[in-house]
């Protein structure tokens, strides 16, 4: 891999100069000429039928240019799956959550729009609502859906078979729950949209995305309009997370003022809508039973999922399988049973999030370690006794071909002195490890594959198109590093068009962690075969066959004699002097399993690539607070290989914040009776800089065959076991394995003073023996 | 509500504004002026994203009012280079990989900014206080505390670091 000139090396980002100048345009930045003002009424009720809209009032507003409702809408519905279509856009018959969409208004100014909702005067009649999953399920009248009974959404069901035949086997056997709490991204920047018809009618959409293609299907869908007259327009994006993959009403009922106006609208969200109507992640109640041999080896588990899974479904079957799959593809087990369940309640749509399933995740790890304390083994060793090997195939037949999972345990049990520390620490002071395994690619039929287009410009720069687009990940200097390396070009070279649907071809969107894996391959192929057409040339000139070329530096040389070389520019002009062309395209489709399917045949290729972290953190506790006070997390994760080494380091560091810090010691929502109270930066507690510990980085690499340069997803990882590891550490240093997440001050307060008495009671019962 | 003329002063320009009394500053940098570097996040002194300087001192402008910044020289993230030649810290923040979706960057470069006028050789501890009212998703404030850090002296032992002394 040496011979690279940008892959492998700490490249800065393309994208930064824009953005420390203040010249990086979000969606909330534009102004188009003649724009006006959008806003949406939303349900103050739960769980309502809407029994009438009066619009009358707020139309006569002078100012108010359009208000819609669901009447606009032609009853059109979303969901990701077909068989997940249960959201209008506008709800017609009932809003079944507290910010449910009734009506849209596009005015003059935010005024004018915000007095207009006000004059809607929407008549509801209150319907019992439920907020608890568990008292959803037992339902069999109260229905939120009316063709869902018990309020099930999902249930998704995995079994390998020998269950019982292994737990009958197993030597020992323990059973416990775990629960967590709804967190939300907390996106940087609130949600907003701006939508207008251009002079050929084609619909254009400036919105933040993990996927624009995942926004003008649906578009083309509901507007009945051709997909090539959907434009979703490239734009700055402040964050993801894992929100962000698919249409949000607001889109809609944007572009449907948009249209009836005939004027561009922009919508820009409060920051509690961000957190009420975008999405949120799923609260879930997991209970695992795991029996194991004497050494410590899992022979048979069977897990048990209650999620809540808000008003509306979606992306459902997604969000209960991930949780179930990043354990199966992290540990060996020889027999596993996994019954999950999505349940509808009255409260805010649910989706995919970076951390996804916490309470899952950090159960998994914590039973690990009861059982190694009753094994008499440390948490180090009961994890290398059932880490995934390379070569494996998961339990619902995924083969994994590069896995370096022992080697992050290795190195991060070394860098953070796990070893030496476990076990001889004062008192209220811990360490604890997690481990687990990401997907790079989710099966997305003829979604999987991304293509992209490059053409040479006559100075010899390039111009490279790729559906992949950036959240704030890097992914567009992972596009230009790779372009230029295979090109031979420099960056500043490289004119890169992305995201935006009337120019590039589908792509897989950067939700399922497959942007490098497939976009930057495609990006690759792409080059080496525009390479090839100028090595074609160039040979020609300098005498010599194509196969003993190189190309660096703007330059096309002879490998063995460098001396003897030519300007890609002037390859350029002799092609198109001699009628060739300089393009190329490439693309990429992961050979995964398409008969793969989230409920109905749960089994087969996955994906190609899987990650693996590991992360280990020190924690001190205060007995008095019940404060943490993180003193380090060191977190390793095989990344197959690392292009970029400053970008991945701050995958990493970001992943500790959230998914750890914030993830497990102060992120949550709270509620009263499906209102949720905190949906602010002020009452939702994010990590501050004066928050983080310091953190070691270890990058590993397997070199994924596969992968582009041997590369899969990054970062993800390190979310997830940095979860475990949080959760593990405070455990470790109260000495009670905690169960319920995130670990606030009270839930740690609680514990400590339950053992507390544990011990006062155990002391006078043994003195009565004594006595 | 009356609307009333007032004045400016941006990036060392004057500029004369129409506004009623209650527009925030954020709003009129924003919505006014086109100096839309200026973020909004929470809109309640929260998040720092909006971050201006008030007379060399960093200010939330979505918690201040643009009537009382009259008499004030405002420094926005757009005055912040020399045209086209990056100051030290944007610099640094480039070359430390210290921005992701950067929609935390200009409140964070404010905010850094006014501290390294203040204390040009400060501590990790003393950044992470300054910084402690800046709001970033992206990155684990590790690189960006490190960015900061590194801008005004830069490390021979840091790979990231371009220009050295
Ligand atoms: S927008 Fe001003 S502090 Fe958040
Ligand atoms: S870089 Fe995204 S919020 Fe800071």
């Amino acid at each position: 891999m040496s011979d690279h000139t940008l892959i492998g090396t700490r490249m800065p980002r393309v994208d930064s100069r824009a953005k420390v100048m203040g010249k990086a345009k979000y969606t909330a930045d534009l102004k188009l000429p003649g724009m006006l003002v959008g806003k949406i009424k939303r349900s103050p009720y739960a769980h309502a039928r809407i029994l009438n809209i009066d619009t009358s009032k707020a139309e006569a507003l002078p100012g108010v240019k359009a208000v819609v409702t669901g009447k606009d809408t032609e009853g059109v519905k979303w969901g990701v799956f077909p068989y997940t279509r249960d959201q209008q856009f506008i709800q017609v018959e009932k809003a079944r959550y507290i910010g449910d969409e009734v009506a849209g208004v596009a005015a003059m100014d935010e005024e004018t729009a915000l007095r207009a909702l006000d004059l809607i005067e929407v008549e509801y009649e209150e319907l019992p609502a439920i907020f608890d999953p568990m008292e959803a399920m037992a339902s069999d009248t109260e229905l939120i859906h009316e063709d869902f009974p018990n309020n099930i959404n999902i249930h998704v069901n995995i079994d390998t078979g020998n269950v019982e035949e292994n737990f009958e086997k197993a030597h020992y056997i323990r059973e416990d729950t775990f629960m967590a709490s709804e967190e939300s991204y907390f996106h940087a920047e609130p949600y907003a949209v701006v939508a207008r018809f251009d002079h050929e009618d084609c619909l254009e959409v400036w919105c933040p995305n993990a996927g624009p293609h995942m926004k003008s299907k649906p578009l083309s869908n509901s507007f009945k309009i051709p997909l090539h007259k959907v434009k979703i327009k490239k734009i700055a994006i402040g964050g993801a997370f894992g929100g962000r993959s698919e249409i949000c009403p607001a889109d809609y009922i944007c572009a449907l003022l948009a249209k009836k106006t005939g004027k561009p609208v922009k919508i820009v969200f409060t920051r509690e809508e961000n957190t009420i109507a975008t999405r949120q992640g799923h609260a879930m109640i997991t209970t695992h039973k795991t029996g194991v041999d004497r050494e410590g080896r899992v022979l048979a588990r069977e897990s048990t999922c209650y999620m809540d899974g808000g008003a509306y479904s979606s992306t459902g079957p997604i969000a209960t399988s991930v949780p179930f799959l990043s354990m199966e593809q992290a540990y060996r087990m020889e027999s596993v049973r996994y019954n999950g369940y999505r349940i509808y309640t009255n409260k805010p749509i649910r989706g995919m999030i970076r951390v996804h399933g916490r309470g899952f995740a950090c159960g998994v790890d914590t039973q690990l370690d009861m059982i190694a304390d009753h094994l008499g083994i440390d948490p180090v060793e009961i994890r290398l006794k059932n880490s995934r090997q390379p070569g494996d195939y998961t339990s619902t037949k995924s083969y994994v071909s590069s896995c370096a999972m022992d080697e992050t345990i290795h190195k991060a049990v070394e860098k953070s002195g796990f070893k030496e520390k476990w076990g001889k620490l004062p008192p209220f002071h811990g360490i604890g490890i997690g481990t687990n395994s990401v997907q790079t690619g989710f099966p997305m039929g003829i979604r999987g594959g991304s293509q992209s287009f490059i053409k040479f410009n006559e100075d010899g720069e390039a111009t490279v198109m790729s559906g992949v687009v950036d959240n704030g990940q890097g992914n567009e200097n992972m596009l230009v590093q790779i372009a230029a390396e295979e090109l031979g070009l420099l960056p500043e070279d490289i004119h890169l068009v992305n995201a935006d649907t009337e120019t590039t071809s589908s792509d897989p969107g950067s939700y399922s962690q497959v942007s490098t894996f497939v976009g930057g391959h495609a990006v690759k192929i792409a080059a080496e075969n525009c390479r090839e057409k100028l090595f074609k040339v160039a040979a020609k000139v300098l005498k010599v066959d194509p196969q003993e070329l190189a190309a660096k530096n703007r330059l096309i040389f002879v490998k063995d004699d460098p001396e003897k070389s030519i300007p890609i520019k002037k390859v350029v002009r002799i092609s198109l002097l001699n009628f060739t062309s300089v393009n190329a395209e490439g693309g990429y489709w992961p050979k995964v399993d398409m008969k793969r399917e989230w409920v109905k045949n749960p089994y087969g290729q996955m994906c190609e690539a899987f990650s693996f972290g590991t992360t280990i953190v020190e924690v001190k506790v205060d007995p008095v607070t019940g404060q943490v006070e993180v003193l380090e997390a060191t977190a390793a994760q095989d990344v197959g290989y690392a292009l970029n080494p400053l970008i991945l380091e701050g995958q990493f560091e970001g992943s500790v914040a959230m998914g750890g810090q914030g993830g497990m010691l102060t992120e949550y929502h709270e509620w009263m009776d499906g209102r949720c109270i905190n949906p602010t930066m002020l009452d939702y507690k994010v990590p501050l800089a004066c928050d983080m510990p310091r953190i070691n980085n270890i990058i590993v690499e397997s070199i994924d065959p596969k992968g582009p340069y041997g590369a899969k997803e990054a970062g993800m990882s390190i979310a997830m076991s940095a979860a475990q590891g949080y959760s593990g550490a405070v455990s470790n240093a109260i000495g009670v394995f905690l169960d319920s997440f995130p670990l606030t001050p009270d839930k740690i307060l609680a514990a400590i003073k339950e053992k507390q008495t544990r011990q006062l009671k155990q002391e006078n019962a043994d003195k009565t023996e004594g006595n | 509500m009356e609307k009333i003329e007032i004045t400016l002063n941006i990036n060392g320009k004057p500029h004369e504004v129409t506004i009623y009394p209650n527009d925030t500053l954020l709003d009129v940098l924003r919505d006014k002026l086109d100096l839309t570097g200026s973020k909004e996040s929470c809109g309640e002194g929260v998040c720092g994203s909006c971050t201006v300087h008030m007379d060399g001192k960093p200010v939330r402008a979505c918690l201040t009012l643009a009537m009382e910044a009259q008499d004030a020289e405002i420094k926005t993230v757009e005055g912040l280079a020399n045209g086209d030649e990056l100051s030290n810290l944007q610099q640094s923040f480039i070359d430390h990989g210290a921005v992701q979706c950067g929609f935390c960057t200009p409140g964070m470069l404010m905010s850094a900014d006014a501290l390294l006028r203040e204390n040009p050789k400060p501590d990790e501890k003393t950044i992470r206080k300054a910084l402690a009212g800046n709001i970033c998703r992206c990155t684990g404030y590790a690189k960006i505390v490190q960015a900061v850090a590194h801008a005004a002296q830069p490390q021979d032992n840091c790979c990231d670091c371009k220009s050295k002394e």
